[in-house]
């Protein structure tokens, strides 16, 4: 368990040397214990006082990295179980898989499809993580050739699952593209030494918590070093209690000996597997395998793990300023809202299913909502007056002065029209009714302001 | 060398509530958990409760769902007999959304006509839902108290109007769901309102708001982690039983735009949205989840652990 402050500095030398760059020995331990400072800072402290320290500070979960340069996906290096409590940082790394039995053309057609899992969402780009390179075919010349294939072909990651003679001949292949190699469970031992001798991150399977234990024990022993764990769940509840379980154990009980980033293999006939990887997807797994390549059931997933881990404290924002929504012309409309991503997203589409023509102002607000942004002082009569003069802004693209203004806040529009000299119509409260109150307005409301 | 399974032991426990069923029914029991989903420790003796949303709006529905509900959804009396009979819905969510004025303006006798005929129709447990609209809900809540000649819950009960529809529900012995917009602080104060006037603390529900996947989903997840976790806790007003609607996956537009064909089917692709955002709910706590698609209905009551 992590350490108090006042437990910490009972460890410390208390001489208040100021080394550290503190002034006191209890203000470096408020900082070592709020992860702030490490102890190597104080050193005059006691071997036993770093060692103890030293272990308290390192991070609950290790990280694995797999592959390189910005393609790189880390697994792990987690610090809490429930995202309210800070946030979680790495994302379920999603791979889907290829069997090594492909001929060359389906092997194409097959890394096209893995390779149009992408999605432009609120801004941000959800794509599939990395390919499952499965050996079928137990011929260890081909298994390594596809996965050569799949790396020069796919360009993300690879996921090697297969025998360790397998795996060895394609290391020689795909090596220094830091695959993950995944050996079957009765070759834990050969797979952690070739991992080792190849500093290569592995997965150490075997069934169970309990099991893993075992085989995580004996895969440290054969050299690896960098570790992800697969307790080979039977169906999505076991595979959802272990993953649980693992997570507990290191973040808040701090068991080393099984605190890894987790794999669970979903292809392969698993029962459920979309159920399984929406449960793992907030529940601590850290790499799904899937075979489906399917949009309609990778786009809900790539999203549900866009919500789980957005930053609780930091919502997603848009740049403040101008969006020109389908063929804007002078005399189209202008709406404001707030740069919330989610809000701006569903205004966004809103305005475009109503088919008219926009302008869109994206106020600075801290991304936050239309109610919580006006609460907050950041969507203010006076903030939105001064958009609507700004230099360089929306009185140069249209010929009306004319704003719709979020319903919520209709209190603001008498304000606005004093600062502003703009007429301000009050929009509808919630986004969804804007298809209709867009084509109910008479086109009279945007004829241009001077003559 | 054996590392000791995490034993996290709450101090708290769920109440647990049933939702009636007519007589030969089954009814609705949910909640009595000391523990949180799927973890192994802990007493579970009830499994999440898999419902189905009857609507009696006049309002277009995606066309992937009408295609599943084959044509049933301007029937709601045929709507509510196949989510109880064809489908395995356990018990219903009756959203009385036709009585808006956007959504076919019924008057408020038609509302309660139709609560009269879907008791009649089946014989598990419902939940009677408003239309949404304050001033018209202030008369339906009463007229679907009275028009239901067996217990209900009425749903929902919010800050404003929390002693209309708690006074309506216990002149006729109805339960309430209580409604707070992801505000844990709220949903605790309208809890204690409702308690303050009489409601029986076995008679609530909590409805924290679910955003659908994609459009504010991770609140709903986190708010619901952090209810539960505050009932096991031991904050008594927070531990009942959590209520997710997913009605709104489907105003998604990526569950049911037609027309970009690199998202996939949207006869896959709906249903698939709504089946994300229920196992999300599922993993953060929810102990009843009320579907539109009937082949989620069957996957969800399907799987036996939690």
């Amino acid at each position: 368990m992590a350490l108090t402050a006042l437990e910490i500095y009972k460890l410390l030398p208390k001489t208040n040397c100021k080394e550290c760059g503190f002034p006191t020995c209890l203000a470096f331990a408020m900082q070592l214990a709020a992860g702030k400072a490490g102890i190597e800072k104080c050193e005059p402290a006691s071997m036993e006082a770093k060692e103890k320290l030293g272990a308290a500070s390192a991070p609950p979960l290790p990280k694995v990295t797999v592959g390189t340069g910005d393609g790189a996906i880390i697994l792990g290096d987690e610090v809490v179980l429930f995202r309210h409590e800070k946030t979680f940082y790495h994302p379920t790394a999603i791979a889907v898989s290829v069997s090594d039995t492909l001929g060359e053309e389906a092997l194409r057609e097959r890394l096209r499809g893995i390779l149009a899992l992408s999605f432009e969402r609120v801004g941000q780009m959800i794509s599939v993580d990395m390919v499952a390179v499965r050996c079928d075919s137990s011929d260890p010349a081909r298994f390594a050739r596809i996965a050569g294939g799949a790396l020069s072909g796919g360009g993300k990651p690879l996921l090697l699952q297969g025998p360790v003679a397998a795996l060895a001949a394609a290391v020689k292949e795909v090596g220094p593209s830091r695959p993950l190699l995944s050996p079957p469970p009765e070759e834990v031992e050969d797979g952690a030494r070739l991992a080792a001798s190849a500093g290569l991150p592995v997965v150490v399977k075997a069934r169970g918590v309990k099991g893993l234990e075992a085989a995580l024990a004996a895969a440290r022993a054969a050299g690896a070093k960098e570790i992800v764990a697969d307790p080979m769940p039977e169906d999505a509840g076991q595979a959802v209690a272990d993953s649980i379980c693992i997570r507990s154990l290191a973040i808040a009980h701090r068991a080393r000996e099984v605190a890894y980033p987790t794999a669970f293999d979903l292809g392969g006939g698993f029962p459920l597997p979309f159920a399984a990887a929406c449960l793992l997807v907030p529940k601590y797994g850290s790499l799904l395998v899937l075979d489906t390549a399917d949009p309609a059931e990778i786009l809900p997933l790539l999203t549900l793990r866009q919500n789980i881990f957005t930053d609780p404290q930091r919502p997603i924002q848009v740049e403040p300023g101008i969006y020109p929504i389908g063929k804007a012309t002078p005399s189209s409309p202008v709406l404001i809202t707030t740069n919330f991503s989610l809000t701006y997203f569903t205004v966004r589409s809103d305005i475009e299913a109503s088919r008219t023509p926009a302008h869109l102002l994206i106020a600075e607000c801290d991304g936050m909502s239309v109610l919580t942004a006006w609460a907050a002082g950041k969507f203010t009569a006076e903030s939105i007056a001064k958009i609507l003069g700004d230099s360089g802004g929306i009185e140069g693209q249209v010929e009306h002065r004319t704003l719709i203004l979020p319903g919520m806040v209709a209190r603001l529009s008498g304000k606005i029209e004093e600062l502003s000299g703009w007429r301000v119509l009050v929009g509808p409260q919630e986004s969804s009714a804007l298809p209709s109150y867009l084509r109910r307005l008479p086109p009279a409301a945007f004829l241009p302001a001077h003559g | 060398m054996t590392v000791p399974l995490p034993k996290q032991a709450f101090p708290g426990r769920i109440l647990e509530v049933t939702l009636p069923a007519a007589e030969g029914g089954t009814p609705v029991v949910v909640g009595g958990q000391n523990a949180l989903p799927f973890a192994r420790e802990g007493e579970k003796p009830n499994p999440v409760a898999i419902g189905m949303e009857v609507g009696t709006g006049s309002g277009e529905i995606p066309p992937s769902l009408a295609r599943a509900l084959g044509g049933r959804e301007k029937d709601p009396v045929s709507l509510a007999r196949a989510c109880e009979g064809e489908w395995g819905a356990r018990f219903l969510f009756l959203s009385l959304s036709g009585c808006h004025p956007d959504n076919g303006a019924q008057p408020v006798a038609a509302g309660a006509k139709v609560v009269r005929d879907i008791l009649a129709a089946v014989r598990c447990p419902v939940i009677v839902g408003g239309c949404g609209d304050e001033e018209i809900d202030a008369k339906l809540f009463p007229a679907a108290a009275e028009a239901a000649a067996r217990p209900v819950f009425l749903s929902y009960a919010d800050e404003k109007n929390y002693r209309l529809v708690g006074g309506a529900a216990l002149a006729y012995g109805h339960g309430v769901v209580s409604w707070s917009p992801i505000d844990i602080n709220m949903a605790k104060q309208i809890n204690l309102l409702l308690s303050d006037i009489g409601v029986p603390p076995e008679r609530i529900l909590i409805d924290p708001l679910t955003g659908g996947l994609g459009y504010g989903l991770e609140y709903t997840y986190s708010i619901v982690e952090r209810i539960r976790l505050a009932g096991l806790s031991g904050d008594a007003m927070l531990a009942r039983p959590i209520l997710c609607h997913l009605g709104d996956a489907w105003k998604a537009r990526e569950a049911v735009d037609a027309s970009e064909p690199s998202w996939g089917d949207p006869d896959v692709r709906g249903p698939r949205w709504e089946e994300a955002t229920g196992w999300a709910c599922l993993a953060a706590g929810a102990d009843l989840l009320v579907f539109r698609h009937p082949a989620n209905v069957a996957s969800f009551r399907g799987t036996s652990w939690r």
